[in-house]
């Protein structure tokens, strides 16, 4: 009855027309992944052992598993597992395909500004930056929605402990 | 003859100072003025069409014509479909959305006997003379025709930029038409230029939709705005991950099992009452559950670390049964 009530709640809220994460599944997964690992995390390893990277390591992993049907995720995932050194989501690898962008309506020095800010963007993105500009843009705006819902995850988790 | 009649009046560019052919070009950079003082869009060459023969002056019109049969035989047959376009779009004239059929070249000798279409075409010509100027901006090639109109239409640039934003909402609708629009401009690489437009297109829509993802850029005009405004957010957002996540590494030995549960009713609150969301006090959240003193909320989750049956059972009968469930599966 609870779930129905919710699932009515989800259809009410998700109507983006990109692939956006039903909020509901996107928590549901995401705090089903973190809190076991954390807890995972506290049998371990002793508590004081315990560092923030380790922390961030798990919450980015849930993060990408959480998000798995976008091509984000799958970037931060190959970025996670690949080092042992968690990764955190702001890093930036500066290497990367440029931007192309031919100069056009708004004349070339505006266009640079906007280049230089995708470009930007691209790295604050996992795996921005062996994307192109639309798919990229595309993928920001699903990454922004599973950012906000992380942080509301992750809020109320510390809130719950506190 | 009209000059005989005229000189002794000595009016100063007065309409019947001019002679006639005079006259007729001055009537017609007047028609190529209101022409593309309306608001609509279509073929491109529609409008140079018009700015050269608005009225029925044969000998601009074969200026025209040997202009674009330059041009036409320099980009091949696109050309002359435009024309072909063209001359349906001024039958189908004043419904923006006339479809965009590539019809046989056989237009050209249509077209130009249609001049005095002027009137139902002239409802297209704003947009013509904006994809027009988009597209003499965006592509370097010099079409011929360009060239010859540019003195004519340099004025009217002005007049269609500003209308640009307001046609591009229809221009979006009507992609498909534009793009045939486009490959009609006969230009020599219009394969590549109707790519880009379509990709410019799809970048500028999902930027609209990433201005209404992140909260406040609708004040924001212009890309490079809401560009900045998107970074700061991600900037912020991910900021705040990582605080939280360092929040959490402090407080991790007493984290427990039931925030699980808590937290999907805190995201439901959060979504009714938009992000960003601190979410304040737990009780309230929860909708279908009567009030919890904190308290005994907190006293609830240190219970719930230790395996104590009997200190979870009585507050867990306020509980969801979903919670209930969730409780009993994790302690056994």
């Amino acid at each position: 009855m609870e779930r129905q009530i919710i699932n009515k709640k989800k259809r009410v809220f998700s109507v983006e027309p990109n692939k956006i994460p039903p909020s509901e599944v996107f928590t549901r997964k995401y705090t089903s992944l973190l809190v076991p690992a954390l807890k995972k995390l506290n049998m371990n390893k002793n508590s004081s052992q315990v560092n923030q990277l380790t922390v961030k390591h798990e919450v980015d992993m849930a993060l990408a598993l959480s998000a798995q049907e976008f091509a984000w995720s799958r970037f931060l995932l190959q970025k996670l597992s690949s080092s042992n050194n968690p990764t955190t989501t702001t890093s930036s690898s500066s290497n990367g395909i440029r931007i192309q962008e031919r100069s056009g309506k708004e004349g070339g020095h505006e266009d640079g500004e906007r280049e230089e800010k995708l470009r930007e963007l691209q790295k604050l993105l996992p795996g921005g930056e062996e994307m192109n500009v639309e798919e990229m843009l595309g993928e920001i705006g699903n990454y922004i929605k599973c950012l906000e819902l992380q942080t509301i995850a992750l809020k109320s988790i510390v809130q719950d402990t506190t | 003859m009209l000059e005989g009649l005229v000189s002794p009046e000595n009016l100063s560019l007065s309409y019947a100072d001019m002679s006639v052919p005079e006259r007729l070009k001055w009537l017609q950079q007047h028609q190529q003025q209101e022409v593309l003082s309306l608001s609509s869009n279509d073929s491109p060459d529609l409008l140079q069409i018009l700015q050269f023969h608005g009225s029925n002056n044969d000998e601009l019109l074969q200026s025209t014509f040997s202009h674009f049969q330059m041009v036409g035989s320099g980009f091949g047959t696109n050309y002359n479909m435009g024309f072909g376009h063209s001359h349906e779009a001024m039958d189908g004239c004043i419904s923006r959305t006339s479809s965009c059929q590539i019809h046989p070249p056989d237009t050209m000798g249509v077209m130009l006997k249609n001049s005095e279409e002027n009137r139902a075409i002239s409802l297209k010509n704003k947009r013509k003379s904006e994809v027009k100027t988009r597209e003499e901006e965006k592509t370097e090639k010099k079409i011929k025709v360009e060239a010859e109109t540019e003195s004519n239409i340099s004025n009217k640039e002005a007049s269609s930029d500003t209308s640009k934003e307001t046609s591009k909402g229809a221009s979006q609708i009507q992609k498909l038409d534009y793009i045939h629009v486009r490959a009609r401009r006969g230009e020599a690489t219009d394969r590549h230029s109707l790519a880009e437009r379509a990709r410019r297109e799809k970048i500028s829509k999902k930027m609209k939709y990433l201005q209404d993802l992140v909260p406040g850029c609708n004040t924001v005009t212009g890309k490079a705005g809401v560009l900045d405004e998107i970074i700061n957010y991600v900037q912020s957002l991910q900021r705040q991950v990582e605080f939280l996540s360092m929040k959490l590494a402090v407080i991790n030995p007493e984290l427990e099992l039931g925030v699980e549960d808590l937290s999907v009713k805190q995201f439901q609150a959060a979504y009714f009452t938009n992000f960003p969301v601190v979410i304040a006090s737990k009780p309230s959240v929860m909708v279908d559950v009567p009030l919890f003193p904190l308290d005994q909320q907190g006293s609830l989750n240190l219970s719930v670390s230790n395996p104590n049956q009997t200190s979870i059972d009585a507050p867990s009968e306020s509980w969801e049964t979903q919670s209930q469930s969730l409780f009993a599966s994790v302690l056994r």
